[in-house]
């Protein structure tokens, strides 16, 4: 055996989480909960008139090249939450391997879910691999948001190596409604900094709404606070955001608080974990 | 196909003072060859090849299943399953063969046009590579043609265009060959972000 196959490898994270929350005696209540450091869900009291929160926390702080977490989120027939972190999510610069991060949400008929994670940041140097799936019942509504921050922007960070593969998958009643991804490897400032790829832009975030029922309302209030809101087919709504990180999470929270209001029949604010 | 009808958001690009030159229209159309539904429609196109000349129906089905769900936006969405259900109804009329009738008729009208592209030409033996080429080629065309119309300029530029983007088309095809599905995405956020803004652009002379 050489030498190099004895030596140990750098240990890494392999976490994850994963909720059920049903409806029980009249209100969406935990029904099941498993964790595995890193990954750990909290449960902060939320505000009058707000469904259960579930706040996810990763206690490393971050995460390296070689990490894989899961996260699984399922809400029974009419269980209502939302999901969101107390903080960004932070992707190491990596050795080689990628960070891999699969998140899987069901929910079920009637049931309402907000995933709505606050950004990611790619240090320079990382290497992301992100698996989105949802599956969504008759019925039910699912806002899902995600913001991805090339690089660390307030220390004058720019993403210039790494890599990114980030992939969207979203079924309703089984059927594939939605297919997205990105993909970023190489040569990163020349797509980052392309007039007609990223634009330089700081950031990126991407939103989608599935709820039955017309939605130009909801779009054109949207558009009406100039963001790029479009129905890509009946009930489904999505925005996209490019630029500057501060403008685009600010926009990104306007929104989220525009189809609570709109939408969701919910108050028109964010959880508080966005804004302390 | 009605092919001319589509501009993949240049439109709005043009209108926006991003597209004025016909340098700013060689970035445009190579970004998204490279970067774009170019990328999205090679994978595509070569996996519906590959499982209609293999005679695998299901694999073929869930080729179908992801290219239409792999919608951009609403106007990029209909560019493909609109000229994907018209040059299917060409084809088979004029090359009548019963593999891509059977999937066609599993499919009906939900076939976006990479894919319906891919099948066909497997199912006249038309090889891979030389159809991915031909693809891409001629949505770069078509995006030259809509160029000079829009920016305008002149037939010269547009060929000189054309010209320039052949190493970027050719190197798309070979792209399209070595992809991998199961990996795919773009890089190209901002086209994106013209098409939904072409939706509510005053003036169009352009479905996308």
């Amino acid at each position: 055996m050489s030498r190099a196959a004895t030596l140990p490898s750098h240990q890494r994270s392999r976490g994850g989480a994963s909720l059920r929350f049903e409806v029980a005696r009249g209100a969406t209540r935990l029904a099941d909960l498993h964790q595995a450091s890193p990954m750990r869900i909290l449960f902060p009291e939320p505000e009058p008139g707000e469904p259960p929160l579930a706040a996810l926390v990763n206690t490393a702080g971050g995460l390296a090249g070689g990490d894989a977490v899961e996260v699984g989120i399922a809400l029974g027939p009419g269980a209502e939450a939302c999901v969101s972190t107390p903080a960004a999510e932070k992707i190491y610069r990596s050795l080689g391997a990628e960070t891999r991060i699969a998140a899987r949400l069901e929910v079920e008929a009637g049931a309402t879910l907000e995933w709505i994670p606050q950004e990611t940041i790619l240090f320079d140097g990382a290497r992301l691999s992100r698996r989105l799936e949802a599956d969504v019942g008759a019925d039910a509504r699912l806002v899902m948001a995600e913001m991805l921050v090339f690089g660390r922007h307030a220390r004058g960070e720019a993403l210039h190596a790494g890599s990114l593969f980030d992939s969207w998958r979203l079924r309703r009643e089984g059927r594939l409604v939605w297919a997205d991804g990105t993909a970023l490897d190489g040569a990163l400032r020349e797509p980052l900094d392309s007039p007609f790829g990223f634009d330089g832009a700081e950031a990126c975030a991407t939103l989608v709404l599935l709820a039955e029922g017309p939605l130009e309302e909801a779009r054109d209030a949207l558009r009406a606070e100039g963001m790029a809101a479009t129905i890509l087919r009946p009930g489904m709504l999505i925005l996209r955001w490019l630029g500057r990180a501060v403008p685009v999470r600010d926009g990104l929270g306007q929104a989220i608080r525009m189809l609570r209001a709109r939408v969701l029949g919910r108050p028109s604010s964010l959880p508080r974990l966005w804004t302390c | 196909m009605g092919a001319y009808t589509y501009s993949h958001g240049l439109e709005a690009a043009v209108e926006e003072g991003a597209v004025t030159r016909r340098d700013d229209l060689v970035a445009y159309v190579a970004t998204a060859l490279r970067d774009g539904a170019g990328r999205v429609d090679g994978a595509l196109l070569a996996a519906a090849h590959r499982a209609l000349a293999a005679g695998k129906a299901r694999a073929l089905d869930a080729v179908a299943e992801l290219g239409a769900a792999w919608r951009g936006t609403p106007e990029t969405a209909l560019e493909a399953e609109a000229q994907g259900t018209a040059f299917l109804n060409v084809t088979l009329a004029a090359w009548p063969e019963p593999r891509l009738a059977a999937f066609v008729a599993r499919h009906p009208r939900r076939i976006p046009h990479a894919v319906a592209f891919g099948a066909a030409a497997a199912a006249h033996g038309v090889p891979l590579r030389d159809a991915a080429f031909g693809y891409l080629s001629a949505f770069a065309a078509n995006l030259v043609s809509a160029g000079v119309r829009l920016v305008p300029l002149g037939q010269t530029d547009g060929q000189v265009a054309t010209a320039a983007l052949l190493p970027v088309v050719a190197a798309a095809a070979e792209a399209a060959l070595t992809a991998d599905l199961d990996r795919i995405g773009t890089a190209s956020p901002a086209l994106d972000l013209f098409s939904i803004r072409h939706e509510t652009q005053y003036t169009r002379l352009f479905r996308s």
